[in-house]
């Protein structure tokens, strides 16, 4: 059928000769309209549909949408790592007993815990309802599995419980008593096994069994309160309520964790209304959060201390400033020379008070006051040890090297402390490196300094976790070589009792010891900061965790 | 040398630049140092440390951890990423799909709006409308992207709901996997996520292509044979898509094929602004915590694809300027 008659196309034709240009023109014009068009059909797809129309596709009502900067790394528990991964782990999967938010240790799948009469066990009683994600009954040979199978060296794990729990503890093996009663043993006595052990996930030995460790990866089996349904990588980890899961239901039916690694995109979807919580806002936002009318900032100071440490390597010694951190006194003097509360105030725009010791403030028994800015004191101190301004004003000179991007306004607060310590004449210039492919490096072989800014993680549950950094003169994480025979041998009273109040005291004097040697330059507990939508009560935990309910 | 030949020798260039490039990513990876340390505990003893060294193989000689990794190549096994514990390979190819489509919409939005406003300017040329294109076109090249991503982020997406903020819906991927069905209910639903990073990736592409066709055009359309095309009596849409436009394009031709690189290894700020899961951004992150086998593989990925789209143009460019093949 033709649409147009000969006389027709030909006049067209016609037409269009005469005005080629033109008709040039239209068809350019009609590209370009075409890709608007395209544009404008999404903006109205969107408009009718919402702007939210996958999330609330996806989001059924009842549903908790949390927005994260890094995807997780691994949802194998025997695998996991990361602390954003941790959030995650413990809604797919249960542990003997589990740290509650003000850090006291709380039955969970096991109904009690007895510590073996020569220290070296635990004796566990399971719950008897508790169920892996197929239905099928989780026993003791399960629990066994979750403690034998990461470590396994066969299957080369890298992660939290093959990295550092299991080693910690001392693991040596697992002992099935019945159904359910598991022990399980380690090599020594360890005030804080139970802690340890609490950190990890029990899953179900035969669905592991049937899966690679590849395919365990990203596919979870659970057996706590949610089970995995979609993990679209570096998008979103969908969640849904574990229908096997036989306590206390959980406070959702599902929950989302999207993956946003910008922070003002996190801001943005919260204030859109499309998260009901996000980690990591950045202080520039808290304002602009505060003043929406839709969300609020709610921080914590977290376990994490942020500290300068002086590295006593012999490898400083040649140097005039390597020299003088070696002596405690000038180690002592420096603790004055900064005003922790101006610079969290300043910089990361959170009020933070200083931290007194290394232990999390609410387990902190041993009666040390943080030490007050007082510039003159530093001043007379140091004099009083020796190191008098030159000429030029300088007492000595130290290199003080920070990552970037690790800590919140990491370089900015290094800059800082640089500018405290070079008004009392410490002439301090930073360093700024890259955090994985040099800083990391440094640190771990313990030669990053002599000054290094840096993080490290402690507990909410054990004062004596805390200072885990410390368990020898060299132990992987005594980053600045730290080796006061008097702080090392409290150790061992703290190993001969197993009484609480014992350990405490013995724990106590270490510290004393550790505040009066000035290992590090004390800073402050990371306040953590948290985006929460006006529509839910949310309180965030000290330990990062992002958990439902206490 | 005939056509056949012209490609064998193409394709045996861009088999030695495969190779120059893994040779070169290899040994830049490692020259900054040992990332054992990011793959064991902050407590990890020095024995610990030395096990997981041996466990992740970055105890042998650098020599012999290449051999073994272009052996591996050669069966397409590039090794397990350190970070996800999966393949390399798999990781890398589950997110290419999400570049792939931000990048292949940005270089159609960029020869869609670039060209035509190219042609304009040039038939316009030194008039209001010629001034007006070039200075956006400068503006174009000028923004940052990550600034215009967050402004549009800001506005578009969050003070106007116009369009969501962040996130994707698959849209290759189910085609990929030959589900056509799925592909086509999700066309609706994923078009919206596709406006904001492919705009914004593409505006400094889309500006280089206005440019460059301006120019391009102009320089043609001064030539004898357009001059002897007019006196031919020919119409000028004639003269200007059959004689001036097919001369013109030999260059922008070329720009587009290397611009395409230049979107490929430019998505990673746009990705993680807009959230959109791709491979920028996990080299980005895989760079960060060195995981090797994982930037190892994304990197060959990349140069693949990259010389193939470039042969691609060359093949192009002969079947449009004979005298290329001639030479």
């Amino acid at each position: 059928m033709k649409l147009l008659t000969d006389s027709q196309r030909r006049g067209i034709g016609a037409l269009m000769r005469s005005n080629s240009r033109g008709r040039l023109r239209g068809a350019l014009l009609l590209a370009m309209l075409g890709v608007v068009a395209w544009a404008a059909t999404s903006v109205a797809t969107v408009a009718t549909a919402s702007t939210a129309a996958t999330t609330a596709a996806e989001t059924p009502h009842r549903v908790l949408r949390i927005g994260m900067a890094v995807d997780a790394d691994s949802l194998d528990p025997s695998e996991l790592d990361a602390q954003d991964t941790q959030s995650i782990a413990h809604l797919l999967w249960g542990t003997l007993y589990k740290t509650s938010s003000d850090g006291r240790l709380d039955p969970y799948f096991a109904l009690s815990a007895k510590l073996s009469d020569d220290g070296r066990a635990y004796i566990f009683k399971l719950r008897p309802d508790l169920k892996c994600e197929n239905g099928a009954p989780l026993t003791a040979r399960d629990v066994a599995y979750s403690f034998d199978h990461p470590n396994d060296p066969k299957l080369k794990f890298t992660g939290h419980a093959s990295g550092f729990v299991l080693p910690a503890l001392r693991y040596t093996g697992t002992r099935v008593d019945d159904p359910l009663t598991v022990t399980i043993q380690f090599a020594a006595y360890n005030p804080i096994a139970l802690g340890l052990i609490a950190e990890m996930f029990i899953f179900c030995r035969a669905p592991y069994e049937a899966m690679t460790p590849e395919y365990a990866a990203s596919h979870a089996s659970a057996t706590g309160p949610y089970r995995l349904v979609e993990w679209r990588h570096d998008d979103r980890i969908v969640l849904e309520r574990n229908k096997s899961y036989g306590l206390a239901a959980p406070p959702y039916d599902g929950v989302v964790f999207r993956v946003l690694p910008e922070a003002s995109t996190r801001t943005a979807e919260l204030l859109a209304g499309n998260l009901d919580i996000m980690s990591g806002v950045v202080a520039d936002q808290i304002e602009a959060i505060n003043h929406s009318g839709t969300a609020k900032v709610e921080s914590v100071a977290s376990i994490r201390r942020i500290y300068v440490g002086f590295n006593q390597n012999p490898k400083f010694a040649a140097t005039a400033g390597g020299k003088a951190i070696e002596d405690p006194r000038v180690r002592r003097a420096l603790q004055f020379a900064i005003d922790v509360p101006t610079l969290c105030q300043a910089l990361l725009r959170t009020p933070c008070a200083r931290m007194a010791t290394m232990i999390f403030p609410p387990n902190d028994k041993t009666g040390i006051h943080a030490d007050p800015y007082d510039p003159d004191h530093t001043e007379q101190l140091l004099d009083q040890a020796g190191y008098k301004r030159g000429a030029d004003g300088v007492r000595f000179a130290l290199v003080l090297q920070t990552p970037r991007g690790r800590y919140p306004n990491d370089v900015n607060i290094a800059l800082a402390i640089a500018q405290y310590l070079t008004d009392i004449g410490v002439k301090t210039t930073v360093d700024v490196l890259d955090f994985a492919s040099v800083f990391v490096p440094l640190v771990r072989q313990h030669v990053a300094g002599p000054l290094f800014l840096m993080g490290s993680s402690g507990a909410s549950w054990s004062a004596i976790y805390d200072l885990a950094d410390f368990s020898a003169p060299d132990g992987g994480a005594n980053y600045t070589d730290f080796a006061d025979p008097e702080f090392f041998a409290g150790w061992r009273r703290i190993e001969q009792t197993h009484d609480p109040a014992e350990q405490g005291k013995a724990l106590s004097a270490m510290m004393h010891v550790f505040h009066e040697r000035g290992t590090w330059l004390n800073l402050y507990f990371l306040p953590d900061l948290y985006g929460v939508s006006n529509k839910l009560s949310w309180q965030p935990r000290a330990d990062e965790l992002i958990a439902l309910g206490n | 040398m005939g056509l056949a030949g012209l490609v064998a020798k193409r394709l045996v260039q861009a088999l030695l630049v495969v190779v120059g490039v893994t040779l070169v990513t290899f040994a830049t990876l490692h020259l900054g140092g040992d990332p054992t340390y990011l793959y064991v505990g902050e407590h990890a003893s020095a024995a610990q440390i030395t096990a997981t060294r041996v466990k992740l193989g970055f105890d042998l000689p650098l020599t012999t951890q290449y051999l073994r990794f272009a052996r591996g190549l050669l069966h397409a096994d590039l090794g397990d990423s350190l970070t996800f514990h999966q393949p390399a390979l798999g990781v890398v190819l589950e997110r290419f799909p999400a570049t792939l489509e931000l990048t292949c919409t940005a270089l159609s939005l960029a020869v869609v709006l670039g060209v035509p406003l190219g042609v304009f300017a040039a038939l316009h040329r030194g008039r209001p409308l010629d001034g007006g294109i070039m200075l956006l076109a400068l503006l174009g090249q000028s923004i940052p992207s990550f600034w215009l991503g967050i402004l549009l982020l800001l506005f578009v997406g969050l003070a106007w709901h116009w369009l969501p903020i962040s996130g994707r819906v698959p849209l290759l991927d189910p085609l990929f996997a030959g589900d056509w069905r799925t592909a086509w209910t999700n066309l609706p639903q994923a078009l919206p996520f596709l406006v904001m990073p492919s705009v914004t990736i593409a505006v400094f592409s889309l500006a280089r292509t206005a440019r460059l066709v301006r120019s391009s055009l102009l320089e043609v359309l001064s030539q004898d044979y357009v001059r002897t095309a007019r006196a031919k009596g020919l119409s000028e849409r004639r003269v200007i898509v059959h004689h001036a436009l097919r001369n013109a394009w030999l260059p922008v031709l070329t720009m587009l094929g290397l611009e395409f690189g230049f979107l490929l290894s430019g998505v990673v700020v746009v990705e993680t602004v807009f959230s959109w899961p791709g491979v920028g951004r996990l080299v980005f992150n895989a760079i960060n915590h060195r995981d090797i086998p994982l930037v190892e593989a994304a990197v060959i990925v990349f140069s693949l694809l990259f010389v193939s789209v470039n042969l691609l143009v060359d093949l192009l460019y002969i079947r449009l300027d004979p005298r290329i093949r001639l030479a």
